[in-house]
């Protein structure tokens, strides 16, 4: 894994904008950053993809550890979600995608967290950086499928969803654009699909479902908001209530994409559960619940955190600390990781699945440890 | 390791130049007594009773009575604060 610095394309902000990314520039300074890129042996692209395929056969052992051992009250999960959660994880619902975030130093392949409900930067990963190296170097490769797979898997769920398959998002850019996306990939598969924002969403108060822009029934949601604010809020209830069971479509009630079960993954909480079941694992870092215990160099992690929000770092007598809207916790404990760092650039692997199976690559980096929404999205090959 | 060279995204493009529109039905925000508000009072979703009356009839004005209609409630979701992605 080795860094090169690079001149850029001399047009790259209007190219990258061309192709779709128009957030490639935060405060004045590129996010998509292709002054430099990140050069990996495909062997170690094949250590990465048997690490990710591995850690997700983990987590479905985890999964079904939390449903065994009731374990939802330590992952802070509201006990109203509890039936939804269980009886999803048994139907299989349509779930799509997911990203692990792993830490690599060139040796050592270490699990960060598993943005398994609302992962983004998924744009860079599939086509910008695709597109950066058919421009750069034609004749290299780069760990990508993302396109072909995410095309497939909406194949495979169309007997399973009821078009027009509506994704809902916030209103941000980065959100609107990355479901804009998805809406291309559900496309090419043969599905319909329509936007709409979460404010949105309506609940039709005479037959008590939910409903889209006007009053036509929403009968497979795809939202990329997270499962843990929409419970919390106003219509959150009645989410659970009006749920669909089984994996298909049920008149009157939505299916929801991704299912509430990924609250299981999303959660920092599964990071100490798989430390428990597999201590010692060569691809985990020791993760605790209750306190740091005997751990000195660790980062705290709220349970719910995203974006490097309110994420500590110990090392030692060093610490650094992220602010954000997590400040109250409740936190996980992880050891401290091997991240890759050249002349100041921190580097995290975002490790993408499509339908459980790894998919692609994509670099971020940060000039500290934790990396945010804002840091730099840089391109690969091998 | 990818097959094709081109990636098809049209809806992404659209929506990267801001031309990405939708479009609704007629529908009136109307309070608990089904008068007539600002559509701002039903997306808040903080009014009680608020909802949204759809193909119902009324003068037009603010506090008008509107009848009939279909009652939808919105505003129930989207309160994270925006950039839930990660």
């Amino acid at each position: 894994m080795r860094r090169y610095s690079i001149t850029p394309r001399p047009d790259w902000e209007r190219v990258v904008s061309s192709q779709g990314l128009s957030y490639h520039s935060i405060e004045g300074r590129p996010y998509w950053d292709e002054s430099a890129y990140w050069e990996f042996t495909s062997g170690e692209v094949d250590r990465l993809e048997a690490a990710t395929a591995e850690l997700q056969k983990m987590c479905l052992a985890a999964g079904d550890f939390i449903l065994r051992h009731n374990r939802f009250a330590a992952m802070h999960i509201p006990e109203a979600a509890i039936p939804a959660i269980r009886g999803t994880w048994k139907d299989e619902p349509p779930a799509l995608y997911g990203r692990m975030d792993l830490a690599y130093d060139g040796y050592a392949i270490k699990l960060l967290e598993y943005n398994a409900d609302t992962p983004t930067s998924l744009i860079e990963a599939a086509i910008i950086q695709w597109y950066w190296l058919q421009d750069r170097f034609p004749k290299r490769d780069q760990w990508n499928s993302l396109h072909e797979k995410l095309v497939a898997k909406w194949r495979d769920l169309a007997k399973y969803v009821q078009p027009p398959l509506h994704f809902a998002h916030d209103g941000d850019e980065e959100d609107l654009l990355t479901i804009s996306y998805l809406r291309d990939t559900a496309r090419e598969a043969g599905i319909e699909s329509a936007a709409i924002q979460m404010s949105e969403i309506g609940w039709d108060n005479d037959h008590e479902c939910f409903v889209g822009n006007g009053t036509t029934p929403l009968a497979t949601l795809f939202k990329l908001y997270p499962w843990e604010t929409l419970l919390g809020e106003p219509f959150g209830m009645n989410a659970l209530v009006n749920m669909a069971s089984g994996n298909k479509p049920q008149k009157g009630r939505t299916q929801w994409i991704e299912p509430i079960w990924k609250m299981l993954w999303a959660n920092k909480a599964l990071l100490a559960i798989l430390w428990e079941m597999y201590p010692d694992h060569e691809l985990l870092l020791p993760a605790y619940l209750d306190s740091p215990r005997d751990m000195t160099r660790y980062v705290r992690k709220p349970l719910f955190g995203r974006e490097g929000a309110n994420i500590s770092i110990v090392n030692g007598a060093r610490s650094f600390a992220t602010d954000g809207r997590f400040a109250d916790g409740p936190w996980a404990y992880q050891g401290l990781a091997p991240v890759r760092c050249v002349d100041g650039n921190y580097a995290v692997l975002g490790s993408w699945l499509i339908d459980g199976e790894p998919a692609g690559l994509g670099v971020r980096e940060s000039q500290d440890p934790v990396i945010r929404n804002t840091d730099r999205f840089v391109p690969h090959l091998f | 390791m990818r097959r094709s060279r081109e990636i098809p995204t049209c809806v992404l493009l659209l929506a990267a130049s801001g031309a990405l529109l939708g479009c609704t039905e007629h529908r009136d925000c109307v309070d608990a007594y089904n008068h007539k508000q600002p559509d701002s009072y039903c997306n808040a979703g903080t009014h009680i009773g608020a909802h949204f009356l759809y193909a119902g009839r009324s003068g037009g004005q603010y506090g008008d009575t509107v009848v009939g209609g279909h009652s939808v409630s919105r505003g129930g979701f989207g309160h994270g604060g925006g950039g839930d992605g990660e």
